[in-house]
């Protein structure tokens, strides 16, 4: 037993580093710093840069010992807008061009931190232009006469930023000035990796908490909606789909399938938004919003048992109709049993295997609460947590609920996968 | 539990026998021909295909009247207010009412078809072709291929749907690219599971051995001899995953970060449920009716078309 669920675990382990992977490709590979968004689009540099280190956005995405830096964005003079020629004081076209003595001024955000080692990559020709480096062929090859014969690189130290033509003219075509970073595995990727497995998620930019605490926090409101709402629809569906296969092809049976597909087809909010306004507001059966008493949450629970029933009769109809078609059903017939006692004593039991599966894989939404009924009735919980992120663009609330739940998921795969064997003893735990 | 009768399908039994023949030849058009028979003799297939021809013939009208007013460059009758028209309810002028801002609903309800079309189609462009293509490399090649498709539709079957699509959306940022892609990159995973399932089985059919002997590229049994014959699970999927996709559609619009300035089922429901409180109801029920009528259409379809094209289900079916 144990020795399984170690074997099982252990093959979630490839899945569970793939759903980091894949959050992190999407909100820091193809997402990036969120700290536009965050801090507006009148934030100065020095603001960005800060709520980048803070939050680990200024390392370089996989792995490398120099990263970039908002202190001044990469140009290149063969493809710069009219706007950043201005701002380098470049004139109209070609490359920027220093005479003899004169320096060029890099237009920095902000004064660089001493405490950083920074390096200026400048791409240049000319007298004035040291030479040490040349980057044969790179540019030779660029149409633009202004920009066809060899150009030469040269790595700046910067103690002092700044670079200076001596002993004839310069020409310059494209400045890079990046950040030494602690080590060549000091990334964002490793950053990240490290975070999830201290379980930190970071801090949320809107509400200013730990998200840790932001999700214990909404865990409970929601399981008090969720929870209710699958053991009923449960218990509806099963019932049910049981009538259905045992009056299997009478109109009992039809008309119960055809107003399945009905319900499946009515959508999910007008559901919530009919509910809403003609049983809480029009009729005051029950209160339209809130979250104070077990009142506040029978409306909810009743929407949400709602939309979920078509699916899921549809889905116990299925699997019933599967096992009564079995040869033990059939015998069971022929020796007389009754249609009640071989309905729940044999064939009941013998459809448990996809039950389970069924409600094991629903396990992890209960945890990620229901977004929309959560945010129409006001219930403080994880649903309500992550669409208002969604809104905020807090990016830190949002990965870490996707994650979170990804992993449950991950956990309920397995437990699925135990409980099954636990009552079905054909299954071998190996 | 008795065998299932016969093969599982009509075209890949012919090409056992004749394995020179191509797959998707001669054979293969009256197995298509034979899964519309099958598929037009069932009453409600036919209601079906009759909701979603308007459906599609209204969503194009909606497209040249959108592209129309688009090359004109005049603000189209959908987008016009006319303050003194606002809250008609449904009568001669306006067949569906106006909405708050005096626009008429039916235009908007047609251009809200429009865009749940475009959905529909072009989220499906991005998640079939990549399930069929995975689906179809795993499938044939096994071995480490398998491994790293399976690795990949464990992993996105893993993260929760709806909140996948909505941290999608938020990073790609508003607007129906977003949309499009969020429903595109995680839907495909159940064609991939289906379409692998079907090559599995496939690959070691006599037509398959036959072309292997005969040295055939690896390329070309999977895609001219194989693809053919598991092809219709696509186009089951493709059913199935329409309805899907325009219900998050209108989810997303509702929220805000779908359809931008242009009227979208989702966008309607989010204006007309804050109307219901005043009382005007006939938007939010024409929005109500078009999504319900859509979607029971693709739902009823898609169940027909699994049984016309599965001869082993067609005889359990209840109709």
């Amino acid at each position: 037993m144990w020795r399984y669920l170690a074997r099982r675990a252990g093959q979630a382990i490839p899945t569970a580093i793939g759903v980091v992977l894949i959050t992190f490709v999407l909100f820091h590979v193809v997402g990036g710093s969120p700290a536009a968004s965050v801090l507006g689009q009148n934030a100065d540099a020095r603001s960005l840069a800060e709520f980048d280190a803070a939050r680990g956005y200024d390392k370089p995405l996989f792995f490398g010992n120099w990263a970039p830096t908002r202190a001044l964005e990469s140009v290149d003079f063969k493809a710069a807008s009219p706007a950043v020629r201005a701002r380098w004081h470049a004139g109209e076209t070609g490359p920027l061009r220093l005479e003899d003595g004169e320096a060029l001024t890099l237009p920095l955000a902000f004064d660089l931190p001493a405490d950083e080692r920074w390096r200026l990559t400048v791409i240049g020709r000319g007298p004035g232009f040291p030479s040490e480096e040349s980057v044969a062929g790179s540019a030779a090859k660029h149409a633009a006469s202004d920009f066809s014969t060899v150009w030469k690189k040269v790595f700046h130290s910067v103690e002092n930023p700044e670079f200076r033509a001596s002993g004839g003219w310069a020409e310059i075509s494209g400045v890079k000035l990046e950040k030494k970073t602690r080590h060549f595995f000091d990334s964002q990727l490793t950053d990240y990796f490290r975070r999830v497995l201290r379980l930190d998620f970071g801090t949320s930019t809107s509400l200013n908490q730990p998200v840790i605490r932001l999700l214990l926090a909404g865990i409970g409101p929601s399981l008090a909606l969720t929870v209710p709402i699958l053991l009923i629809e449960l218990g509806v569906s099963l019932t049910l789909a049981l009538l259905c296969a045992y009056r299997r092809g009478a109109w009992l049976d039809r008309s119960l399938v055809a107003i399945c597909v009905a319900l499946m087809s009515v959508n999910y909010l007008v559901w919530i938004v009919v509910g809403q306004f003609v049983l809480a507001y029009k009729w005051g059966w029950f209160p339209v919003w809130g979250f104070e008493s077990v009142r506040h949450l029978l409306l909810p629970v009743l929407i949400g048992v709602a939309t979920g029933l078509g699916v899921n009769i549809r889905f116990y109809r299925t699997i019933l109709l599967e096992e009564m078609n079995k040869e033990y059903v059939r015998t069971a017939f022929a020796k007389g049993l009754s249609a009640k006692k071989v309905l729940f004593k044999h064939v009941l039991k013998n459809a448990m295997g996809p039950v389970i599966t069924n409600v094991a894989l629903a396990l992890p939404f209960l945890y990620t609460g229901s977004l929309l009924l959560e945010s129409f009735f006001g219930i403080p919980g994880l649903g309500y947590l992550s669409l208002n992120a969604i809104y905020s663009a807090d990016v830190d609330v949002v990965r870490a609920v996707v994650l979170v739940g990804a992993l449950l998921f991950i956990a309920a795969n397995i437990l699925a996968d135990v409980a099954l064997a636990w009552v079905n003893p054909r299954v071998k735990l190996t | 539990m008795g065998e299932p009768p016969g093969e599982a399908d009509m075209s890949a039994r012919v090409n056992e026998w004749n394995p020179a023949v191509e797959a998707g030849a001669m054979e293969g058009l009256s197995f298509w021909r034979e899964t519309g028979q099958r598929l037009w003799a069932s009453r409600i297939a036919r209601a079906c295909l009759a909701v979603l021809a308007i459906f599609f013939l209204v969503a194009l009208a909606a497209e040249l009247a959108h592209d129309w007013y688009a090359w004109r460059d005049v603000t189209p009758p959908w987008q016009a207010q006319n303050l003194s028209a606002r809250y008609m309810p449904p009568g001669p002028g306006h067949w569906l009412g106006t909405d708050g801002l005096g626009r008429d609903v039916a235009l908007r309800l047609a251009q809200g078809a429009r865009i749940a079309f475009h959905v529909g189609v072009v989220s499906s462009l991005i998640a079939i072709p990549i399930g069929v293509l995975l689906g179809c490399l795993g499938g044939y090649f096994g071995g480490w291929v398998d491994d790293l498709v399976v690795w990949l539709t464990t992993v996105f079957a893993a993260i929760p749907g709806l909140l996948f699509v909505l941290a999608i959306a938020m990073v790609v940022g508003k607007g129906l690219l977003g949309v499009f892609l969020a429903i595109g990159l995680t839907t495909w995973v159940s064609t991939c599971r289906l379409i692998r399932a079907e090559v599995l089985k496939q690959r070691e059919r006599g037509y398959v051995r036959a072309a292997q002997a005969l040295g055939f590229s690896s390329g070309r049994i999977l895609f001219r001899h194989i693809l053919p014959n598991v092809i219709h699970v696509a186009l089951v999927s493709f059913t199935l995953r329409f309805p899907a996709a325009i219900g998050t559609e209108v989810f997303l619009s509702f929220l805000g970060i779908g359809a931008q300035n242009q009227p979208s089922w989702g966008t309607m429901i989010a204006a007309a449920r804050l109307r219901l409180w005043q009382g005007m109801w006939w938007e939010l029920a024409a929005v109500t009716v078009a999504i319900f009528a859509v979607v029971l259409a693709f739902n009823l379809l898609g169940d027909q078309l699994r049984d016309a094209l599965d001869p082993r289900l067609r005889t359990a079916a209840v109709t």
